[in-house]
């Protein structure tokens, strides 16, 4: 069967290839997915330039992606929570990432029946991003009322969370750029702060929670818009101690400015490192089904331009998600 | 079962063998929420008479997408007939939207029930007729009336379905989309 595979790290047009790659054997808690769509992520691209290599590295060549959505047509003699021809998605977990390929083994537990309403396509776009954002604000305890401010409300998490803090009854505060801001607007935002005319430092104060999906300066400074005891939660800013404990980091210790700043508002801090989960996924899928959620796709490629597909997703152009049709 | 001959009975003039037969080609049953009687591409043989709760019949389009064509609650008849009157695979899925109680029957020895008792016909028929009355009206619904009305007619004939069906599956049943659908309710609650 074909697959689209990193082949080494560098620029994506010399480390991607399509090979030609045996069918995965089905493991007793695995179901065999027959692949509809998959979809593509930031975290893929930085897999493949090797800006990830000392966290994740990879063998070459290795099928390139983590979200999919397809049949289940084979599954495992553990397996009792899939039937075959269920219709499913799924972030695979690490040890089976490649999805830009006809079929994969995925471990049932990361797996759930897709959104009834929603298309394949529609519904490959939705895990990594849902999964990361469901489990970053559900860490925080998002509820009702609360304020949160939402970074890069067009991009992939930061879309999704605006919808889920919506469905929570959240008041929404966004960042977007000048050309972003209706779409963004639409997806339920309360106010949606044009980055580029607005300074929205001096529009939040006081508020619950700071979703950071940026890093660098607006780590630290969601703790001058926080109120006192509110919380940072972030996915790109640097590990907490708990988190470093996870990657065997047994001896690290926050940076010395953060730790002050967190110790200032009597805040909590937590970056989040999203992980596989059917039961989140099924969650997301009754949203989805009573519309709280709504997937937002860029472009879909055909399989045979998996390759300019993720050129696109490097320009960082894209508006929502970048979806590829496998069959 | 006892429900189903009563009314078989108020129709036509059953035989104890008849009846016994009946018995024969027939389980009780009970299944949770969300489990799947009939599933699409696999073979079928069953049909159900619902004595409790509420199904659905539904196709899976190409791309993945759900399309309802029938909600089955307390004394209607679900099945896959397409697949079973063609001998093919599935062309549906039937589900259980809430825990439901069925009567199921093979539907080959059902369908060749008249063979061995004739008096069984008129019944069978008559079942056939109204199931035929039944589509030409939603066909006829569909082409004819606004969105509004076939939401009216809809919880005419399924009273409380909305307790348990998701709004997708009754948007797609009449064919709209849930947003459309959220707006007619929005406009009969301003009434």
């Amino acid at each position: 069967m074909k697959a689209l595979q990193i082949v080494k790290y560098g620029e994506i047009k010399d480390s991607l290839a399509f090979n030609e790659v045996s069918k995965p054997t089905v493991q007793a808690k695995d179901v065999l997915i027959e692949v509809k769509a998959a979809a593509i992520n930031p975290i893929d691209k930085s897999i493949i330039l090797g800006n990830l290599k000392g966290l994740i590295p990879i063998p070459f060549p290795s099928t390139s992606a983590y979200d999919v959505s397809g049949i289940v047509v084979e599954k495992g003699g553990e397996v009792s929570n899939f039937e075959i021809g269920d219709l499913v998605y799924s972030r695979v977990p690490q040890e089976q990432m490649g999805t830009i390929v006809e079929y994969v083994a995925i471990t049932s537990v990361a797996v759930s029946k897709k959104p009834g309403n929603i298309s394949f396509e529609e519904a490959a776009s939705i895990p990594l991003a849902g999964l990361t954002a469901l489990q970053s604000l559900e860490h925080v305890g998002i509820k009702e009322n609360d304020k949160v401010l939402i970074h890069a409300g067009s991009g992939g998490v930061g879309s999704f969370a605006i919808q889920y803090a919506k469905a929570k009854g959240a008041y929404v505060y966004t960042t977007t750029s000048t050309t972003n801001v209706k779409w963004v607007k639409e997806l339920g935002a309360d106010r949606v702060i044009d980055y580029k005319t607005e300074d929205y430092k001096t529009i939040v104060r006081d508020i619950d929670i700071v979703y950071d999906t940026l890093g660098q300066n607006y780590t630290s400074e969601a703790f001058q818009v926080i109120k006192q005891g509110g919380k940072v939660v972030s996915v790109v800013g640097p590990l907490d101690e708990e988190s470093a404990k996870m990657f065997g980091m047994t001896d690290y210790k926050l940076p010395e400015e953060l730790a002050k700043l967190i110790s200032a508002k009597d805040a909590s801090y937590k970056f989040i490192f999203m992980h596989p989960n059917g039961a989140h996924l099924a969650e997301i899928k009754s949203m989805v089904e009573d519309e709280k959620i709504k997937p937002i796709i860029d472009k879909v490629y055909p399989f045979s331009e998996s390759i300019e597909a993720f050129t696109h997703l490097a320009s960082g152009r894209a508006k929502g998600k970048i979806v590829i049709k496998i069959s | 079962m006892k429900e189903l001959i009563k009314n078989i009975k108020s129709r036509i003039q059953l035989s104890f063998e008849a009846e016994e037969y009946l018995f024969s080609i027939s389980k009780k049953k009970t299944f949770s929420k969300g489990a799947v009687l009939i599933r699409q591409g696999q073979n079928v043989n069953k049909i159900y008479f619902v004595t409790d709760g509420c199904l659905r019949s539904y196709c899976i389009d190409k791309n993945g997408k759900e399309h309802t064509l029938q909600f089955a609650i307390k004394n209607w008849w679900i099945s896959d007939y397409i697949a079973i009157h063609n001998n093919e695979s599935a062309t549906l899925t039937v589900e259980c939207l809430k825990k439901s109680s069925v009567i199921e029957f093979n539907a080959k020895k059902l369908n060749g029930i008249f063979k061995l008792f004739p008096e069984y016909e008129p019944f069978q028929r008559n079942l056939l007729e109204r199931h035929v009355v039944s589509l030409h009206r939603r066909i006829l619904n569909q082409l004819q009336l606004t969105a509004s009305e076939r939401y009216d007619l809809f919880l005419d004939q399924y009273p409380n379905i909305e307790q348990y069906a998701r709004n997708y599956h009754i948007a797609s049943y009449l064919g709209i989309t849930q947003e459309s659908l959220s707006r007619i309710r929005v406009e009969k609650a301003k009434i």
